[in-house]
This record gives structure tokens, sequence and C-alpha cells, in this order.
């Protein structure tokens, strides 16, 4: 799950040249291969189990389709990564645009959980008991997560979830290193806030 | 080290990416501060349930759809290029001999309607142009078997006989025993013209036998007058100031005629104002209230 080796690199690079050829079969091969990491990118980012399955299906269609573009310098996953990354931050632009909106209008009053902000979540906002007798830590954390500005939160799932390094993460957000670890660390420690808010004590 | 800055550097103290002498700074404030313990503690529990973050499963069709969709990127791309210009390969043909059908239509139409064009504007052309053959066809032969023009000569006979009802003993009407073309009216207009100016052109030789036997329901005078010339001057004057036209004159040594046509009202004040000429004798005056024009022969002696 963390982390990439070379061999990775190795054995994507026979199926993409396929790929470009027009070999279909070969890129069903890397569709099944990546398409979990890129879900759980999407869910991560967009915080939505069903935005996630689009966003995964547009992933896929628009490397196909720019297959020609790819030249093989970097990574093939990685280069699925990016294009994931940028598919999943325009969701959550049109999404806030459309729950701005919805907050405006009387017919559809958006729930509020303490008084935040809830953004891509639709869903059920259970009372601090639920919360603690279901133990759902993970779900919590994803709120949190979801709290976050798309630029530190694209940042801490790159690094603390899918586990790439400075480097790579730099290279993918085309942000300076120093850049990514400050925005990391900032992710961090307003999760930690968060999940205390959410949680009482850690 | 003071906590706040002990907090600035927790994430990179976790990290690990601070300088040996700084760590050591830090974990001797830790080892004293309580809080700063406990916020680091918390930091790295956060971190920890953000690394647990376990993978979500998704959904099984989801490759299925992903591959559906790609495939349908792929191939049919050539199909909906085709698509596109399949229907153009049959529009565009199409549209083609659609604008060819329009414009042979307005051509068509257009031609259609010039000749009326044509006919409305320049009539007495026309009537010369039929005139011309009408002249020719007397000149040469009536009997000739010219199909395109003896229709014309026939709508012309046919005219004749149908508008002048005082039985123009012209050669040609007796003639004419086949009307071909009854069906063929042409416009009443140019005919009569046509016929009026068929009169000029008609020999010389019968329009006078026709003024003679017109003359029958005509008028002559004679007149016995000093001077001839002057007689036949006034004469003149006369029918010119009743409107009449002198059509012949015959001035010889022994005798001056003058034939003239007059309309018939007038006859009358001729005769009156003939008295104040000379001395009117032998007068066969018919004076039947005649319509139209009389031809009148003045004789003088």
């Amino acid at each position: 799950m963390k982390g990439r080796t070379q061999k990775t690199s190795d054995e994507d690079h026979e199926f993409v040249s396929l790929s470009k050829r027009g070999d279909i079969d070969a890129f069903e091969i890397l569709v099944r291969k990546y398409q979990k990491k890129m879900f759980n990118i999407a869910y991560r980012m967009v915080g939505s189990y069903d935005e996630a399955c689009e966003i995964v299906q547009d992933t896929f269609v628009s490397a196909y389709r720019n297959l020609k573009r790819f030249e093989g310098k970097a990574l093939f996953s990685t280069w699925l990564y990016t294009i994931a990354i940028n598919l999943s931050k325009n969701r959550m632009r049109k999404i806030r645009t459309q729950l701005y909106h919805e907050q405006l209008s009387i017919h559809d009053p958006v729930q509020t959980n303490n008084g935040e902000m809830q953004r891509e979540f639709a869903s059920k906002e259970p009372s601090v008991l639920e919360r603690l007798e279901r133990r759902d830590i993970q779900e919590e954390v994803q709120k949190c997560i979801s709290a976050l500005d798309p630029e530190f939160r694209e940042v801490l799932i790159l690094k603390d979830i899918q586990g790439f390094s400075y480097d790579e993460i730099s290279g993918m957000l085309t942000i300076p290193e120093g850049t990514v670890k400050s925005r990391l660390f900032r992710a961090r420690d307003a999760i930690k806030d968060c999940l205390r808010k959410v949680m009482g004590d850690l | 080290m003071k906590c706040s800055e002990v907090q600035k550097r927790q994430s990179a103290y976790i990290e690990g990416i601070i300088s040996a002498e700084e760590r050591v700074l830090i974990d001797e404030h830790l080892k004293t501060c309580q809080r700063c313990k406990e916020s680091l503690a918390d930091l790295r529990k956060t971190v920890e349930y953000i690394q647990k973050l376990e993978e979500i499963e998704p959904p099984a069709w989801l490759t299925q759809r992903v591959m559906v969709r790609v495939r349908s990127e792929a191939e049919p791309k050539r199909g909906i290029l085709q698509r596109l210009f399949y229907p153009l390969h049959i529009k565009v043909p199409i549209e083609a001999v659609t604008a060819i059908l329009i414009a042979m239509t307005t051509i068509y139409i257009f031609k259609g309607i010039q000749p009326e064009i044509k006919l409305a504007k320049v009539p007495s052309q026309e009537s010369t142009s039929r005139m011309f053959i009408y002249k020719e066809e007397k000149t040469h032969s009536i009997d000739e078997d010219k199909p395109a023009p003896e229709k014309r000569a026939d709508q012309f006979r046919y005219k004749a006989e149908k508008e002048i009802p005082s039985g123009e003993p012209i050669d040609t009407a007796k003639s004419s025993a086949n009307i071909k073309d009854k069906g063929q009216v042409a416009p009443p207009s140019p005919m009569v013209k046509q016929y009026e100016s068929k009169r000029k052109d008609i020999p010389y030789e019968l329009r006078a036998r026709s003024l003679m036997e017109k003359n029958e329901q005509g008028i002559s005078f004679v007149i016995d007058v000093k001077d001839i010339e002057t007689a036949r001057k006034e004469i003149e004057k006369i029918f010119t100031q009743l409107g009449g036209e002198v059509i012949k004159r015959e001035y010889t040594k022994e005798r001056s005629v003058i034939i003239a046509k007059l309309d018939s009202v007038k006859v009358n004040t001729l005769y009156e104002k003939l008295k104040h000429v000379g001395e009117v004798k032998g007068e066969a005056v018919a004076l039947k209230a005649q319509e139209g024009e009389i031809e009148i022969k003045i004789e003088l002696l």
C-alpha cells in the first residue's frame, strides 16, 4: 500500500505501450490494478462514496484519452494519481458551490454539527453518544479530513494515507518540498484539534 | 525551550526532520512539561489514525463501468467520425441536387414569365413582324402551303371576315377556304392594326377597285366653275375644313376630278359650300344617312 517499487514501473511500461497502440485489454489490466487506489484517493478527497465512483471512471477515461501525451518520463501510477486528484478538486469545488447555494435556499436547510459546516456529507449526523457508541473513529477522521481546505487535504492524503514521499508529492502537485511539509504539518494539527473536539480524548 | 516553540516543532520532531541539537532540547522540555507531552502524544495519535485509515473497497462493478466507457471512447470514435461524415456523404449530394433543382425551377419560371413581359411591352413590334410575314405571304403565293406562316395568314383572314363585315373583296379573302386555326386567337388590337396596315399594302389596282366599288354608295358632284385651279384649291380647302381627306385628283386639260372621303354626316355642309364655289349641276345625291365615310367625287368644268 505504501510506496512504489521500481518493479511496478517496469510492469506498467509494457501495458502502457500496448494501450497506447490501442490494446484495450492491456489498458484493462492497468485499470484493475489501480482502481482501488484511485477510488480511495478520490474518496478521501471528496468524502463521498458515489462521487468517488464517478471520479474513478472519469480518471481512467481521461487517462485513456490522453495516453498520447504520457511520455513515460514519470511513473504511470503517479500520472494517474495526479489526474485523480485534479478531478477530485474540481468535484469539490462544484460541491462546495452547490452546498453554498443550497444553504441560501429555504427549502433545503443544511445539517450542521456543532456549528461546523458539513461539506461533503448529505448523511446522518449522529449525536455525540451515538458516535462514541459506534466508535467509528475512521468516520470521524474522514469528516475532519473533509473539513480541511483542499491544498492541505491533498498533501495529507498523499503523505499519510497514500505514503508518497515529500519529493514525489512535490512533483505531483508541482509545489516546493518545503511547502509540502509546512502544509502537511498544519493539516495534521488541524485534524488533531478537530478530533479532540469530536471525540474528546484521543 | 518554551512550550510555544516546542509546539511549533512538534510535527518536525515526529517526522524526525530536526537537527540533533533541537531534539535534545525538546526532549529535555518534554520531561518536565506535561502539556507539551500530551500535545505531542495527541499529534502522534492523529497521524496514526490517519495512516491507519483503511482502504475502502470500491464497488464490484466499477472496473466494468470504467471499461465500458473506455471502449466507447475507443472504437466508435471512428464511428462517430463516420457518423458525422456519413450523413454528410448523403446530405451533400442531396443538398446539391436540391439546389440545382431549385435553380432550374427558378430559371424555368423566369423564362415562362419573360415572353409575357415582352408581349406586354412591345406589341407594335410583334404586329410589324407579323405584317411582314403576311406581306410576303401575299406577294409570293397564297396557295403555298407553309404551315407556320399560313397559320398566321389564316388568322388574318379569319379575323378579317369577323371584324369587317363590309365584305372586303380581297383576293386572299376569297381564296381562303381553309381556316385551319380557329382556335388561335391573337389579341384583337394587333389584328385590327394589321388589317388596317394590310390595306395599305394591298396593290394599288385592288385598292382603286375597292374605292370605285364603294363609290356606288358614294356621291358625285359636277360643278361648273370659272377658274378650275382656284376652284380646285377651294374644294380641297373645304374638304380639309370638314375633316375629309382627298384621295385622288385628276387634273387634265379637259376635266378635273377630285375624289375625297368625307363623313356622311357632313355631306350637306359640303353641298352648301360647293354651291359657293360654282354651279352645282347634275348631282346624284344619294342623301342617305350613311354611317362612316363616303367617297365624294367632284368634277369641275
